[in-house]
């Protein structure tokens, strides 16, 4: 899928001093830029995927008493709905479980990491590629053959991994074991799937490491880099020391379906009234452990690119420097740090004890400082800045309250005393998808329409961007503000049928009949003429975001197309006036990336500064006053000291 | 490193030197396990073997790190990365550990447990 | 375009690109193999005594396991040295004693995967483990293939939808002529048949009955969907016409299509049953020919059950899990048969005792309760008049160590085929006659095991407990670590020289890097060793 995805770009523009056969050029590429895309696309085509499961999970949650529409009639789907058409347990399950996976790990984490990381970290430190060009393509490719095989894993006989996305044992390792063929089953597929990823990610990160490390330009010190280079080099380390243990804990997950051992299988299981055939003596907890020591790092993995994608684009379009450079590299990297020591709070319900509990609490609530570091320094950045609005700076901005919003409501999470209420139900959905649906993505987004023009040459429409960006905030918090008010009254995520079967719960009154919201309620049919409106039927007014968002993104799809071949042609290399060295390059950049060495002479967000010529001084340009000489400690000094200012 | 002929023979011979002392530990490990009168303690794995068995891998896996791997005259970067990775999988390690002795019920029986496996 | 500091270090940071990158991935190797660790840790403290299957200390390690570790030990070590000094003859320009060293090093590693294959197989063909309902479990070897069961097939019954039955992955040799027979169109629709006798029409018949059978359901589907659809429709006009009542409305019919297929072979076929995740036979009434047997999948094999009974000559009882009141009448005695047996084991039990109150009162402590328990009772050495050690001396002396003798002393590989099938004549349900079958001193008690008392049943396999599993994972995930650092390093040997003429240094680099990687292999196996042989 990525050679028809990378496709588009190949006859914009193609001033390449010698010719490559199109397979070397597109496929196999070495080119960090190339691969960068592949990433992009087959991350966004995942992307799309997830959010379609994802529809389909809330029909079945809206309206768990009537067939689906449209799909019901697929051959694939024939198998896994009822006899009336709706949605059953099974599927709802799988769908669940790869929502997450791909959404998670096919999809947001290849195009922030990925994507951004391959084709913008190299640029803006000034390096013609990556350290190890044929290990990028080699971690794409070990990338694509782990997506291949969840995505495969759908058309089994079994269906694709039911358990979760985090596939706890002994859930995980006896599900699907009536086949004949236990390694065909989509629980062994989507470890298998994982090893790969997990490889994929761990090259990747070491060559990302090693770039940042020794391919710096001339003149790039520690302090010159931009922050979205060091975000990117605390996310290649969350990746490198977490993703192992998960990597440990897929291989011993596969030993125990397939040769039968009993890592994480307890004395005394049975399944199906049956005693499950294996030795026993293993530890469920121990598999949870060993997952969450990634899956919490990996939260960060997910948030701390879009973070850097903000903070990039915030001072270019403020038109002043970034507030707080310095207290924000030191707040990324202390929170690279802390990632690793809560993973835990994630298992608060394990029936750990009380001392480990509160340990872990201690440590949730610490990591809550340094976020609110960066959060606090990019919200500052904005103030008395004079703000062009354009597609990328919306998306921008919004990240910051989105982002806020997911942040604060983790802190009731954090406790474990209010998480026993609040663990598992739509409560933490909602939390974490305003991290990772108007965060991230948002932040992604913003990406997209800030590098697109040094990609194609061209700016996407901004009116297309307008039109994706407005409508997509408002589904957005339709979508997850809800979410709050049912966890909050026990919505359980895992019900199939939204909680219907839960009478005390689904029956308690959101609005009287009457009442202004109520009205609103009947007038949209959510609710009968007359009747009072339930904490349930927020599952519909939830649902109908969901695909109403669903029909605002084609706009930015029509956008990303149509706007390669016929939006504006930019007119310099560094359309925005930006500060930072990845502008320096020619429009496509090469393969090789800079047509003269590049050199750093300043630090990465000189905006406005007094007394020069113009309103931004990038740092590869050389300047007029004395102090910008490369490579010296004292220029290091005042630059970061400039701007903390 | 590796600079005139002489530092080089240097270098020869301590790898050489380091190679036996290896040999040497590595018989001094087995000798806990085959010969019952240099065991220590009761019948099965005590604390005390432990103890030495893993004390005797900590010197060979130390001589192999900082002589063989050069870990002797390293740059800073990498002896960084090291001490993260270390701290990190220690918290690995010791956290997962800890909360198999931090139960939330007495009965549970696992502080009983090690403690049997250690006075055994 | 090139990429700058290849060869060269950069001056700031000091290193090559691949010299960080290596590290990095060493980093990424320790969370790996320390992942791996922390498991082995966790698990290991984590055993709940007299529940968890017991963590063997070194007892089930044989002298020869512990000598081959020891070996690889060394050989490891020494294929350190080696590389070392092969990147010293590199630095030295040496190329000729680089290859050689190289190809030292590389064939070290092949002795290294050698021994590991020996030691493999001798754990997953010897020794079995079986444990009864009750808890208690023996030792021993075992003489027919455990997990067969053979079962003579005169029909099966099986699902249409999903994967093809698990019954045809068991048939070897001589497809048998069977009548498969389905039914179209519902319950009471027409029921087809068709003679089949090779597997490649089988998999055709049923890849064909199946789409069809998916169809039927599907079209089945949109029919019924459609008639609720109707019906909605229809009271929905009559509410509005006001003559609910009055209408005669329809009621959607359920779909029914019947999935289940019935083969009928033309004359019963011996079977041995692999597929089966819980391999048991239910037996109906004798010679009404209606056994059954289900695989995994819900297939069901109806026919006539062969004695599925394991064939076990035990070497050690081991009493553990069961509680000390209820080991007197456990029935792991009842399944061996032998009254001695039962008696000596507890004089020997009672003699340890002794010694183990003597032990501990030395030391002014209890005797911990898992001790009383008893732990691994040799009952080859009951039957051994010529015994003289103490028993707690022995004791002490396979615990720690592995035993040499009498459990152990046909172990050359020949009892499969030398005893596999003989045994089953002169096996003896009670054994108690002097059979020294194999001019060997010892007795040995071979029984029949009802399959219905076996909670679990197992060689020395990654299945038998956590330590095999740890010892299984974590050493084949070291070996392929070897195999690919051989595979590496052969590179650099056979393919060197052409890099050696363009630039030595850059291969001199190479090969360090190769070289910090098989160091870092050598220093998992330095740590795997005491833990996996010695503690």
């Amino acid at each position: 899928m990525s050679e028809t995805a990378a496709h588009p770009h190949d006859d914009v523009h193609d001033d390449h001093h010698h010719e490559e056969p199109f397979w070397k050029k597109y496929v196999f590429t070495c080119d960090h830029k190339v691969i960068g895309i592949q990433y992009g696309f087959t991350a966004l085509l995942f992307l799309a995927f997830g959010f379609f499961l994802m529809m389909v999970m809330r029909w079945s949650i809206a309206y768990p008493d009537r067939a689906v529409p449209i799909l019901s009639d697929w051959p694939w789907f024939q198998a896994w709905l009822d006899n009336e058409g709706r949605v059953t347990g099974d599927l709802y399950n799988m769908f669940g479980a790869m929502h997450g996976t791909i959404m998670v790990f096919l999809g947001v984490v290849p195009l922030a990491f990925g994507a951004f990381g391959n084709y913008v970290t190299p640029l803006q430190i000034g390096a013609p590629d990556m350290a190890f060009p044929r290990l990028n393509m080699a971690s794409f490719w070990c990338f694509l053959i782990g997506g291949v095989l969840m995505f495969v894993s759908f058309f089994l006989p079994s269906g694709a991994a039911k358990a979760g996305w985090t596939n706890y044992s002994p859930l995980a390792t006896t599900t699907d074991l009536g086949f004949s063929s236990l390694f065909w089953t989509g629980q062994t597929q989507w470890l298998l799937g994982m090893v790969f990823l997990i490889s994929s990610s761990l090259l990747g990160s070491a060559n990302v490491i090693a770039t940042v490390i020794n391919l710096r330009c001339k003149g790039m010190t520690w302090m010159r880099m931009p922050f979205f280079v060091w975000a990117m080099l605390v996310t290649a380390f969350l990746l490198l020391l977490a993703f192992p243990p998960l990597e440990v804990a897929a291989i011993m997950q596969l030993m125990d379906r397939l040769a039968g051992t009993s890592f994480f299988v307890p004395t005394g299981l049975n399944v199906g009234g049956m005693a499950f055939d294996a030795a026993g003596g293993g530890s469920p907890l121990l598999y949870q452990h060993l997952f969450w020591f990634l899956a919490h790092p990996e939260v960060y993995v997910l948030i701390l690119p879009a973070i850097a994608i903000v903070s990039e684009i915030l001072p270019c379009n403020t038109r002043k420097p970034l507030w707080g450079y310095k207290s924000m590299v030191y707040a990324v990297m202390a929170l690279g740090f802390l990632a690793f020591i809560v993973w835990a709070h994630h298992m608060y319900m394990t029936g750990m004890g009380p001392a480990i509990s509160t340990f872990f609490q201690a440590t949730t609530v610490l990591i809550s400082v340094p976020s609110v570091i960066l959060i606090t320094s990019l919200l500052i950045s904005m103030w008395g800045g004079s703000i062009r609005f354009n597609p990328a700076m919306l998306f921008a901005t919004a990240f910051i309250p989105m982002f806020g919003i997911g942040g604060l409501t983790g802190l009731p999470l954090a406790f474990n005393l209010t998480d026993l209420h609040l663990h598992d139900t739509y409560y933490v959905i909602g939390h974490f998808h305003y991290v990772v649906a108007p965060g991230t993505i948002f932040g992604l987004f913003a990406g997209i329409y800030h590098w697109f023009p040094k990609h194609t040459g061209r700016q996407m429409s901004s009116f297309l961007g307008h039109l994706h960006f407005w409508p997509s905030l408002i589904c957005m918090n339709g979508i997850f503000a809800p979410m709050f008010l049912q966890g909050m009254q026990g919505f359980h995520r895992r019900a199939f049928d939204g909680g219907a079967a839960y009478e005390q719960i689904s029956s308690r009154i959101l609005a009287e009949d009457g009442t202004f919201v109520a009205t609103i309620f009947q007038k949209l049919n959510f609710v009968a003429e007359g009747a009072n409106v339930m904490m349930i039927d927020l599952n519909q007014v939830t649902s109908t975001f969901a695909w109403l968002l669903a029909v605002f993104q084609v706009p930015f799809v029509i956008n990303l197309f149509m706007s390669a071949y016929t939006g504006k042609k930019v007119t310099s290399d560094n359309p925005w006036d930006a500060t930072t060295i990845e502008w320096a390059t020619p429009t496509p950049p090469p393969h090789g990336n800079f047509t003269e060495e590049p050199v750093a002479y300043r630090g990465p967000y000189e905006y406005s500064v007094p007394g020069a010529d113009k309103d931004f001084s990038p740092q590869f340009e050389k300047g007029e006053d004395g102090d910008d000489s490369p490579d010296t400690e004292e220029s290091e000094k005042s630059v970061s000291a400039k701007s903390d200012h | 490193m590796a600079g005139s002929p002489e530092e080089m023979a240097k270098h020869k011979r301590l790898y050489l030197i380091v190679g036996i002392w290896l040999g040497v530990f590595s018989c001094v490990a087995i000798s806990l396990g085959v010969f019952p009168i240099l065991d220590v303690g009761p019948p099965g794995a005590t604390w005390e073997d432990i103890v030495i068995g893993l004390g005797v891998s900590g010197i060979k896996a130390g001589l192999v790190s900082w002589i063989y791997m050069h870990l002797n005259h390293e740059k800073g970067l990498v002896y960084k990365t090291l001490v993260f990775t270390i701290i990190f999988f220690a918290a690995l390690m010791g956290l997962t550990l800890f909360t198999l002795f931090d139960p939330i019920k007495e009965s549970y029986p696992t502080i009983q447990t090690l403690r049997g496996l250690l006075t055994r | 375009m090139e990429i700058p500091y290849e060869v060269t270090p950069r001056r700031d940071t000091g290193l090559y690109n691949a010299k960080l990158a290596v590290w990095l991935f060493l980093a990424s190797e320790v969370m790996l193999f320390g992942g791996l660790f922390s498991a082995y840790v966790f698990l290991r403290v984590g055993v709940i005594d007299g529940v968890d299957v017991p963590w063997p200390w070194g007892i089930n390690v044989h002298k020869t396991f512990v000598l081959i570790g020891f070996i690889n030990t060394l050989v490891l070590i020494l294929s350190s040295v080696l590389v070392v000094f092969s990147w010293v003859a590199l630095k030295e320009r040496n190329f000729a004693k680089f290859r050689a060293l190289m190809l030292c090093t590389v064939a070290c590693a092949a002795i290294f995967m050698g021994f590991k294959t020996v030691e493999y197989r001798s754990k997953l063909m010897r020794h079995f483990d079986i444990r009864l309902t009750d808890g208690s479990m023996m030792e021993g070897t075992i003489f027919n293939k455990s997990f067969d069961i053979p079962f003579s097939v005169e029909s099966a019954e099986f699902n249409l939808i999903g994967s093809s039955p698990g019954f045809i992955f068991d048939i070897d040799g001589e497809f048998p002529e069977m009548t498969v027979a389905w039914t179209v169109g519902g319950s009471g629709g027409k029921e087809e048949t068709q003679v089949i006798s090779s597997k490649r029409d089988f998999n055709k018949w049923f890849v064909r009955t199946r789409t069809a059978m998916t169809k039927e359901l599907s079209d089945e589907r949109k029919r019924y969907r459609g008639e609720i659809k109707a019906k909605e429709k229809a009271v929905f006009a009559a509410e509005e016409a006001g003559t609910l009542d009055a209408v005669e409305l329809k009621e959607p019919v359920m779909p029914d299509v019947v999935t289940k297929a019935v083969a009928k072979l033309t004359k019963p076929y011996d079977l041995t049953a692999r597929r089966t995740r819980v391999g048991k036979i239910f037996r109906g009434e004798e010679g009404a020919h209606n056994d059954t047997l289900t695989y995994a999948d819900g297939c069901k094999l109806i026919g006539v059950g062969g004695d599925d009974r394991v064939i076990f000559e035990p070497h050690y009882v081991d009493m553990q899990l069961v509680p000390l009141h209820k080991q007197k009448d456990s029935m792991v005695w009842d399944v061996i048969g032998d009254k001695h047996a039962k008696e000596a084991w507890y004089k020997n039990r009672d003699h340890a005792y002794e010694e183990m109150e003597g032990y501990y009162a030395k030391k002014d402590a209890e005797i911990p309760e898992k001790m009383l328990r008893g732990y691994f009772i040799n009952i080859q050495s009951i039957h051994d008049k010529e015994h003289k050690k103490g028993f707690m001396e022995e004791f002490i002396y396979e615990f720690k160590a592995g035993i040499e003798g009498t459990a152990y002393h046909h172990e050359d590989g020949h009892h499969d085929d030398h005893h596999g099938d003989k045994h089953d004549d002169h096996a003896k349900e009670v054994g108690g006659a002097k059979d020294d079958a194999h001019g060997d001193h010892g007795h040995h008690v071979v029984i029949k095991v009802p399959r219905d008392k076996i909670k679990f049943l197992n060689s020395h396999g990654p299945r038998a407990g956590n330590y095999y599993a740890t010892y299984f994972t974590i050493t084949a995930l070291h070996g392929l670590h070897v195999i690919g650092g051989a595979l590496v390093l052969l590179y650099f040997a056979v393919f060197g020289k052409r890099l050696y003429r363009k630039n030595p240094e850059h291969l001199a680099n190479r090969v360090e890097v190769g070289g910090l990687f098989w160091h870092f292999v050598d220093l998992v196996w330095i740590f795997l060793f005491p833990l996996m042989y010695l503690l």
